[in-house]
């Protein structure tokens, strides 16, 4: 054998994950448009010409002008206003919804997973029972329970992923427990939550993040889907879905009262998946461009 | 087969047992006095009515002697009556339960048709515009409110256009609600197709058709679509089960007269019977359709059957 090394090209460096979401061209408008709802959130009443439930503060079912840039609905509220309050109930209701299915599923799957034999095989079916019921009708269910209110289609709605977030937890999980790393941190001696907690929690992380930045879009859709029907936030909540439930009424006379709000959750749903999208291929390369 | 067959069937049992059981105690996680509340509407009832009504219901008993009874009834196709109306549950929600069927089946052709011609398009023409345009609107159909779509739809063609009628119940009047259902669920599917295709055509019997000489679309045809839609047969279950849950809301919005209307009134009446009756054939519907769908796809994937 000659001395001859071989040389290979050291491989070009991986740019950073959030290099690479922010290349991607669907990550980059997915994080401007969150950007835009954060901004909105956290600045809107500094920002809004009127209060949002300040009735009067012009003619009723006035159209878009430079006074109101989206028109005033039926009580004469300035509808630019309502939209931009409607951004930071919306955030509030993604987060506590998704924080709650998220935090309550890895929960249950990681139960499941320490729990082998029979008793996490039925923790497990059970989950997949309330999936199958779809989460509509679990939160319908919720909510016919606990009455109508915003706080309460939050916790419907949350209450109804939460089978969502643990089957998919749980089968990421078990693809973990299956890799070497788990056999030699379980033949080193580490006992099941020391398993469960430091080598199976950190590792299914990434793909959970992935799926809870989607479930923020799912939540919001939902909730706002809850407040149409009536069953969520109740007047004079300037909340997005409620607002579509309003505009109704003067579908004719007023269309625009129905383009914003709707155009509000529309790009702040698109926002959650694109970034969902973006984030899912930058964390796994594999995936890239399909 | 057998297998795969007796696990769906097994779970889909269990479903309807849990669900059972979830409608037993769902009066008893209400807070407070569910019979008060109740009739907290109706105007004149004594505590001698409350007290008729609770034993009416069984709550006046332990709640496995309530599970029993409840059971019992069941099985003689009995769910107790209406809080308003005094009407008898099952035949209610059973006389409705066609349209809801019938609106979701419509809504599932509508996905099916559009998506996986959308999506067998934009693999055939991976790249193009045509494909970065559809794909685009794939994206944009994720992410609108089907309460939304539902409204608009009917602003354009029901009001301004006056093309078709916004509201009630009958075949002209199906169109809009199953376009708003099925609209969203076509994006869904569109991309589902897209990328299952582009993954057949990679595969090599794909690449020895094309080297061949066979022209793409007709490697597409032949050779890539129907291994292409196996995994849309497979989501078809879940999907028709989405379009329920969807359907509560649409019907609501086009006055259609299924079972979500009629679920909808019945939670802001705070009517329990109906609410449970609900949510048990909405259930066993769910599970019935999901487990026909199961057995369907074994019928078409060859694969299936073998294993």
């Amino acid at each position: 054998m000659s001395a001859a090394v071989e040389i290979v090209a050291a491989p070009p460096r991986e740019a950073p994950w959030i290099a690479r979401l922010l290349r991607a061209p669907g990550g980059a408008i997915g994080a401007a448009l969150i950007l835009l709802l954060l901004f909105s959130a956290l600045f809107g009443d500094a920002l809004v010409p009127y209060s949002p439930t300040r009735m009067a503060a012009g003619r009723p079912l006035l159209a878009p002008s430079l006074a109101h840039l989206f028109g005033t609905d039926e009580f004469g509220r300035d509808e630019f206003s309502r939209v931009l309050a409607g951004a930071r109930l919306t955030l509030m209701v993604g987060l506590v919804a998704v924080g709650l299915s998220f935090s309550a599923g890895l929960i249950v799957a990681m139960l499941a997973v320490l729990a082998r034999g029979w008793r996490g095989a039925a923790v497990m079916r059970l989950m997949d029972v309330l999936f199958s019921f779809t989460d509509t009708l679990i939160a319908l269910a919720c909510v016919a329970v606990l009455g109508a209110s915003l706080q309460n289609a939050v916790l419907a709605v949350g209450i109804a992923a939460i089978p969502f977030y643990a089957r998919t937890a749980h089968a990421a999980a078990l693809v973990e427990r299956g890799k070497p790393y788990c056999e030699a941190a379980a033949v080193a001696g580490a006992g099941p939550l020391r398993l469960a907690l430091r080598h199976l929690l950190p590792n299914i992380m990434p793909v959970m993040i992935v799926v809870a930045t989607m479930g923020v879009s799912t939540a919001i859709l939902a909730t706002a889907a809850l407040s149409f029907l009536g069953l969520g936030a109740q007047p004079p909540m300037p909340e997005w879905g409620l607002m579509l439930a309003g505009a109704r009424s003067y579908m004719e006379r007023a269309p625009w009262l129905m383009l914003f709000p709707g155009l509000a959750i529309a790009l702040t749903v698109l926002g959650f998946n694109l970034l969902g999208d973006a984030l899912r291929d930058a964390i796994d390369p594999g995936r890239r461009g399909r | 087969m057998g297998r795969f067959i007796a696990r769906r069937l097994g779970l889909g049992l269990l479903t309807i047992f849990v669900t059972t059981i979830a409608v037993t105690l769902l009066i008893h996680i209400v807070p407070g006095d569910p019979v008060r509340i109740m009739y907290a509407q109706s105007q004149g009832t004594t505590d001698a009515d409350i007290a008729a009504i609770r034993h009416r219901l069984g709550l006046d008993r332990g709640v496995f002697v309530q599970y029993g009874l409840f059971v019992g009834r069941l099985a003689q196709g009995d769910l107790g009556r209406t809080v308003r109306g005094d009407q008898p549950v099952l035949p209610l929600i059973l006389d409705r339960l066609p349209n809801t069927l019938l609106l979701a089946a419509a809504a599932m052709v509508i996905a099916l048709v559009l998506g996986i011609g959308a999506g067998f398009v934009s693999a055939w023409r991976e790249g193009s515009l045509v494909d970065t345009g559809l794909m685009t609107t794939a994206i944009g159909g994720v992410a609108i409110p089907q309460f939304w779509l539902g409204l608009m739809l009917m602003l354009v063609f029901g009001v301004r256009l006056a093309w078709l009628p916004v509201g009630g119940t009958g075949l002209p009047n199906l169109v809009l609600p199953a376009l708003t259902l099925g609209l969203g669920n076509a994006a869904i599917v569109a991309r589902m197709c897209r990328a299952a295709m582009l993954d057949t055509m990679r595969q090599e019997f794909a690449r020895a058709a094309r080297a061949r000489g066979l022209p793409k679309f007709l490697v597409m045809t032949r050779h890539v679509l129907r291994p292409g839609l196996v995994p849309v047969a497979t989501m078809m279950g879940m999907q028709f089960a989405y379009m329920m849950g969807g359907a509560i809301v649409v019907e609501n919005i086009f006055s259609w007269n299924g079972i979500g209307r009629l679920a909808i009134s019945a939670i802001f009446e705070r009517d329990y019977p109906l609410i449970q009756g609900f949510i048990l054939v909405f259930a066993t519907s769910v599970v019935v359709v999901s487990l026909l769908i199961d057995l369907l796809q074994l019928a078409l994937d060859p694969r299936l059957r073998r294993q």
